[in-house]
């Protein structure tokens, strides 16, 4: 154990000290902790879920609710960044309705947080997060990152710039998806970083080799098919696909340190005080979870000690970019510019 | 469009139960009240909306064959507004709803450009045949409706809450593009393409891309390009709708492969 994660267990003892010895003890640990060590949930929580996974975020609401038969769960469902705004003015009018909310996308989090409506999280939960994943007043779920997919016929991986600005310079013809709201997330990261001039050089220079296609996934299969050499795309299009086609001709590179390695996650608020909250997260982050998610999702798992989905490099190997991810959605100016450039 | 009519009759006898259960959403212009939550109270009504739609379509076009200079088409779609059996149709079978509206912008825009008589008669027997038609299908939805087999139209929509559900959501709502394009809202129309791609669509491609992506890409490019260009390039009611048709082929078969992702998934303890 750390030294670091040593102290905050000893931090968190005195108000662990009523539970169970094995439970008391798996909270102080660093890293995934099972189900079977849980605490049982019990009371009446509610619950906004933003969109998310097909059916797989129901899957596991169904699989805590089947597992704690005293939790009366009550869930609302819509848009994330709906719900994050429903919140924020239901705070504002001193109308508590939501207990967690659960965002695919951590903008509608940072809507949430920003207006101080999230409860702070205890040291021992947010320690069994990914170093770079701890927050105060939010636990990230699962991640996604941004890739380069390229085709293993026609290009080596030494030609690929460690840079996502270099591709604008060069040869290689570049698949991309402009309509696409992962890219345009990709492109505001981008504009973060780099600045707004940066950005539109490197959108024009793009435009000047790539070829639009109307999604992700019809980046990654025109990759595939050779139709272009490399693009642009979330992780998890090319593990599906090699899921479905494992001899596809299409492998994963990453940038270094800018908005081409960008990691995004989904994440979750406690907008009420208590135990039941809290230890309904504990279960999004279990093992299980964890494990479930990244096997049936894809998902990376933001938990320590949890292994992620197959075909995708460490997580601890990749270098994404240090920036607050809640500022990804000030998506208008970069919808602006892309139309300036004519790339939208 | 007396073919796509007669498939449609079809498809009410075959599917009246399934298509009401998934349109029964917040979507009707007017209010949701007794008049679509118990059909059968009020099919009497109904029929006597339908002869008085009949009989007031017949009276602008006799006026413009009358060459009466006072003749206005926009009375054709001040008369439908005006008709509770605007909801009760619109919540049960989208897709003659849009038929409706398809006919009545047929029968005003031939008076509006002047055409011969006989070519507007040909309009409004079609917009006829597609009042005849929806009365058939919201009275099969009445008998299902007592014998409570559909559910209650309510005031806000339900999430769907599983892949196969998904579907059939997208489904539904792409009908509802068909319908707002024939009542010629053609932005509102778009908007509701882009967010049934984002809010439904991307919800569940993840799980159809390791079972066949092909049909993913081409189901994204229906959505991104397709679609959306038949919309603003004004094709037509009968081209989007045939647009339409196709992908609801190809969400069969994704729905079809969805229900084999659920039945295969381990449990999540």
């Amino acid at each position: 154990m750390q030294r670091r994660t040593f102290l905050q267990g000893l931090a968190a003892a005195g108000a662990l000290s009523g539970l169970p010895f094995g439970l008391a003890q798996a909270m102080t640990q660093t890293g995934s902790v099972s189900v079977e060590s849980l605490p049982k949930l019990e009371g009446e929580l509610t619950l906004y879920l933003g969109r998310g996974e097909g059916g797989l975020y129901e899957n596991v609401l169904k699989a805590i609710e089947k597992r704690n038969p005293k939790l009366n769960l009550k869930v609302r469902r819509g848009g994330s960044a709906a719900l994050a705004n429903t919140i924020v003015a239901e705070t504002k009018a001193g109308v508590k309705r939501a207990d967690l909310f659960w965002a695919v996308d951590t903008g509608s989090i940072g809507v949430v947080t920003d207006a101080g409506a999230a409860k702070p999280l205890p040291n021992d939960l947010r320690s069994q997060l990914r170093e770079d994943f701890q927050y105060p007043s939010w636990s990230p779920v699962t991640g996604r990152v941004r890739t380069l997919p390229y085709n293993t016929e026609r290009v080596k991986p030494e030609q690929i710039p460690e840079s996502v600005m270099a591709l604008a310079d060069s040869d290689l013809k570049v698949g991309w998806a402009p309509a696409y709201s992962s890219f345009q997330s990709f492109v505001t990261a981008m504009r973060i970083l780099e600045g707004d001039k940066a950005t539109k050089a490197w959108l024009k220079g793009i435009n000047k080799h790539a070829k639009k296609y109307a999604g992700e996934l019809g980046v990654v299969m025109g990759v595939e098919r050779g139709e272009v050499d490399i693009g642009f795309a979330n992780h998890y299009y090319t593990l599906r696909l090699k899921s479905g086609k494992p001899n596809a001709n299409v492998a994963l590179a990453y940038s270094k340190g800018d908005a081409g390695c960008l990691v995004n996650a989904s994440g979750i608020v406690a907008l009420s005080e208590g135990d039941l909250p809290v230890n309904f997260i504990r279960y999004l982050l279990s093992q299980e979870v964890q494990s479930y998610l990244a096997r049936e999702a894809y998902e990376i798992p933001l938990v320590q000690g949890v292994e992620q989905p197959q075909g995708l490099a460490s997580l601890s190997t990749l270098s994404p970019p240090e920036m607050d991810l809640r500022k990804l959605a000030d998506l208008r100016p970069t919808l602006n510019l892309m139309r300036e450039v004519g790339v939208l | 469009m007396t073919t796509t009519l007669k498939k449609m009759g079809a498809l009410v006898l075959a599917s009246a139960v399934t298509f009401s259960m998934l349109s029964s959403q917040a979507f009707a212009n007017g209010a949701i009240g007794d008049h679509v939550n118990n059909l059968h109270a009020h099919l009497g009504e109904y029929t006597e909306e339908v002869h008085w739609l009949e009989e007031k379509f017949g009276s602008v076009v006799d006026a413009y064959e009358a060459k009466d200079k006072s003749v206005k088409s926009d009375a054709l779609i001040e008369y439908w507004e005006e008709v509770d059996f605007h909801s009760a149709i619109e919540t049960q079978y989208v897709p003659i709803y849009a038929s409706i509206w398809q006919g009545i912008y047929g029968v005003k825009m031939a008076i509006d450009e002047g055409k011969p008589v006989d070519a507007v008669r040909v309009e409004q027997e079609n917009l006829n045949h597609a009042l005849w038609q929806a009365l058939g299908a919201v009275k099969l939805a009445a008998q299902y409706q007592k014998k409570g087999l559909v559910n209650k139209v309510q005031t806000t929509a339900k999430e769907p809450t599983t892949g196969p559900e998904v579907i059939d959501d997208i489904k539904t709502r792409l009908d509802r593009v068909v319908a707002k394009y024939a009542e010629q809202l053609h932005e509102v129309a778009t908007t509701l393409v882009h967010d049934t791609y984002l809010q439904r669509f991307e919800g569940v491609e993840g799980d159809l891309i390791a079972k066949d992506a092909a049909l993913v890409e081409d189901l994204e490019k229906d959505f991104n390009v397709t679609l959306p260009q038949a919309i603003s390039k004004d094709t037509g009611v009968d081209a989007v709708r045939k647009v339409v048709e196709s992908m609801q082929v190809k969400l069969d078969r994704a729905r079809a492969l969805l229900v084999e992702v659920e039945q295969s998934r381990k449990d999540v303890f």
